[in-house]
C-alpha cells in the first residue's frame, strides 16, 4: 500500500471519527438507536456544498451544515419524544423524507465543489508540507477540538444528566433531570456532528451527492464497536477516544484488506465487508463468553 | 407538611382489569414525622407513594406540600421538594456511572443545572465526608462504577443520594425488600440515623408489620386504596404485631390470608 493510500485512510478515519462520535451519542450515551445519520450526512454535504457554490465563506457553510443537522436530529427526537413514536422508526422517517430535503437543498442529485474554496485551502499554504498531508492535519486539529468540547459538555452537570437519561431514565427525573428535553438536545447534537462530518466529507471529496449517505450509521456503529475493543471504557474520555481510534483503525484495516489482491476483495465490497463485521463484533464477545464457560466446566471434570 | 386529599386512581379504567388503587385517600403528614405505611399487596402503598412523587398522576385529589398545590406537577418538577429511594438497589442509581457521579446527579436535584462541570474537588471533598459515615470504605472508591457495588452497598449509597440535597419528603419505597435480613437491618438502623439528623418528613413503604412498628413515629394501614388504620403515640407504643393483625381484622370483618404480612 502507498503512503498516499495510507494517509488516504487515515483522513476518511479521522472525519468518520467524527461520525463516530455523533453515533456514540446516540447508541451509547442516549441508548437511542438513531437512524437518521443516513440522511443528516448527505444534509450537511448539499447545505456546505451548495452554499459555497453560491459564493459563501466555506468556514460558514459547515457552521450552517451543523445547524441543518441539529434541527434533522431535533425532529427524530421530537418525533420519539412528544409525538410517541418508536425511536427506530422516528429516526427512519427523518431519513427518508431527509432524501427529498437534500435533492431540494442541491436542486438536483449532486453538487460538486471542483475549485472552490475549502476550508482546507487557506491552510495549503500554511503547512509546509506535501499536498496530502493538508487534509489530515487540518482534520485532526477539528477532531481534537471536538472531543476536547464533547468531553467537557458531557462531563457537566446538564451532560451527567444526559448520560443518566441513557442508563437510567426513571432515576434521571426522579433526579429532577427532563429526559425529553436531554433526548432532543443530544440527538440534535449528535446530528449537528454527523452533518458538519458530512460537510467537510464535500470539500474533501470535491463534492456532494444524495447517495453519499448510505450505510453511514453502520461505518459509525462500526468504529464505535471497535473503538470498544481496543480501547477502555472505563472514562468517558477514554470512550470518546475510542470511537476516533475505532474509525481510523476500522479505515486502515478496510484500506488494508482492499490492497490484498489475494483475498479477492474490491472497493463494492466495502458495505458487505462493513455490515460483516459489525455482526462478527457485536456477535464474538457473546460466542467468546460462552466458549470460555463450556471450557472452564470442561475443565472442572 | 404534606396533604393528599380524596386521591382516586384507577388503572385501565373501563376494561376487564379495571383496578381501583385509590379509593379516596387521605393522609397528611406533618413536618419532621416519620410515617411507615403498611398494606397487603395492592391495597395501594405504592400507588399512594408514586402519587406524591409525581409518577402516577391521580384521576381526581389533590396533592399539596407546604400548601403548595403540586397535583398537576411531573416528576422532574416535584424533584426539587421530593426525594426517593427505590425498592430495587439498581432502579435508584446508575450501574455504568461511577459513585462520584451518581452523587453529583443528585447533588444536582432541585437546583438548576449548567455547563459547569458536575464533579469539583470541593465535590469530592463534600461526597468522600458524607459516604464516609456509611462504615463501608466507599470514600476510597468514588471513582469505581456503582454497578461493582452489591445490592445493600447501592441502598446505602441511595440513601445518601437522597439526603444531600433539602427536601419536603423523603419517600422510602419498599427499600430493603430486597436484600437480606443482615443487610435490610444496616440500612434501616442508617435511615432512622439520616432521618433523625436532617430531622426529615419522611414516609416509609413497608411489606413488614415488625418494620411498620419499630420505625417512624406513626403507622397507617391502607387496605383497598383507603386508611384503615392510623396509629401514633401511646397507642402505637404499647402495639404489638399482633395487635395490629387484630385491629386490622377488626376494621375489615375479614381474615388476613396474605402471609407476608404475618411472616414478614
Amino acid at each position: 500500500m502507498s503512503l498516499i493510500a495510507f494517509i488516504g485512510a487515515i483522513e476518511m478515519g479521522l472525519l468518520f471519527g467524527i461520525v463516530a462520535l455523533g453515533v456514540f451519542i446516540s447508541f451509547r450515551v442516549l441508548d437511542f438507536p438513531d437512524l437518521t445519520v443516513d440522511g443528516s450526512l448527505p444534509l450537511g454535504a448539499a447545505t456546505a456544498a451548495t452554499l459555497i457554490v453560491n459564493g459563501t465563506n466555506p468556514f460558514l457553510a459547515c457552521g450552517v451544515a451543523f445547524i441543518a443537522g441539529g434541527c434533522a436530529g431535533f425532529v427524530t427526537a421530537w418525533l420519539n419524544v412528544r409525538l410517541g413514536i418508536l425511536h427506530l422508526l422516528a429516526s427512519i422517517l427523518t431519513m427518508i423524507a431527509l432524501y427529498s430535503v437534500n435533492l431540494r437543498v442541491m436542486g438536483k442529485p449532486n453538487q460538486a465543489l471542483l475549485g472552490e474554496e475549502t476550508v482546507f485551502t487557506p491552510f495549503e499554504n500554511f503547512i509546509d508540507l506535501p499536498y496530502y498531508w493538508v487534509t489530515p492535519i487540518v482534520l485532526l486539529t477539528i477532531v481534537v477540538a471536538i472531543l476536547v468540547l464533547l468531553n467537557l459538555f458531557l462531563s457537566s452537570e446538564i451532560g451527567l444528566g444526559m448520560r443518566a437519561t441513557g442508563v437510567n431514565a426513571r432515576m434521571a427525573s426522579a433526579q429532577g433531570i427532563r429526559t425529553g428535553k436531554m433526548k432532543l438536545t443530544g440527538i440534535a447534537l449528535s446530528n449537528a456532528l454527523v452533518a458538519l462530518a458530512g460537510a467537510l466529507f464535500a470539500q474533501i471529496q470535491g463534492g456532494a451527492d444524495i447517495t453519499m449517505g448510505v450505510g453511514v450509521i453502520v461505518v459509525g456503529l462500526a468504529a464505535v464497536i471497535l473503538g470498544e475493543a481496543t480501547v477502555s471504557m472505563r472514562t468517558i474520555v477514554l470512550a470518546t477516544i475510542g470511537c476516533v481510534v475505532g474509525s481510523i483503525l476500522y479505515r486502515v484495516v478496510v484500506a488494508v484488506a482492499l490492497n490484498v489482491d489475494f483475498i479477492g476483495l474490491q472497493a463494492q465490497d466495502l458495505k458487505l465487508v462493513t455490515a460483516v463485521l459489525v455482526i462478527l463484533a457485536m456477535t464474538l464477545p457473546n460466542a467468546r463468553k460462552k466458549w470460555a464457560k463450556r471450557k472452564a466446566v470442561k475443565g472442572t471434570l | 407538611m404534606i396533604e393528599a386529599k380524596d386521591i382516586q386512581v384507577t388503572f385501565n379504567p373501563g376494561t376487564a382489569i379495571e383496578n381501583k388503587a385509590l379509593r379516596g385517600m387521605n393522609l397528611t403528614i406533618p413536618q419532621s414525622q416519620f410515617v411507615t405505611v403498611i398494606g397487603s399487596n395492592g391495597a395501594g402503598k405504592s400507588t399512594i407513594l408514586n402519587v406524591l412523587a409525581g409518577e402516577i398522576h391521580a384521576d381526581a385529589g389533590q396533592v399539596k406540600i407546604d400548601e403548595e398545590d403540586v397535583t398537576d406537577w411531573s416528576t422532574y418538577q416535584r424533584a426539587k421538594l421530593v426525594a426517593r429511594v427505590f425498592q430495587d438497589p439498581m432502579a435508584g442509581t446508575c450501574e455504568s456511572l461511577s459513585i462520584e457521579e451518581n452523587m453529583a446527579l443528585a447533588c444536582g436535584r432541585g437546583t438548576k443545572r449548567g455547563l459547569s462541570s458536575a464533579i469539583t474537588a470541593d465535590r469530592k471533598d463534600f461526597f468522600r465526608e458524607k459516604i464516609a459515615v456509611l462504615g463501608l470504605g466507599l470514600e476510597n472508591r468514588l471513582g469505581d462504577k456503582m454497578g461493582l457495588l452489591s445490592g445493600g452497598q447501592r441502598q446505602a449509597v441511595s440513601l445518601v443520594m437522597a439526603t444531600l440535597n433539602p427536601m419536603k419528603i423523603l419517600l422510602l419505597d419498599e427499600h430493603t425488600a430486597a436484600l437480606d435480613p443482615k443487610t435490610a437491618a444496616f440500612v434501616l438502623e442508617l435511615t432512622e440515623m439520616l432521618v433523625q439528623q436532617g430531622q426529615l418528613t419522611t414516609m416509609m413503604v413497608t411489606h413488614s408489620m415488625r418494620q411498620a412498628l419499630d420505625h417512624g413515629q406513626r403507622t397507617v394501614m391502607l387496605h383497598e386504596g383507603r386508611v384503615v388504620l392510623d396509629v401514633e403515640g401511646d397507642q402505637r407504643k404499647n402495639m404489638k404485631v399482633e395487635d395490629l393483625l387484630h385491629m386490622f381484622e377488626k376494621v375489615r370483618g375479614q381474615e388476613i390470608d396474605d402471609d407476608a404480612l404475618l411472616l414478614g
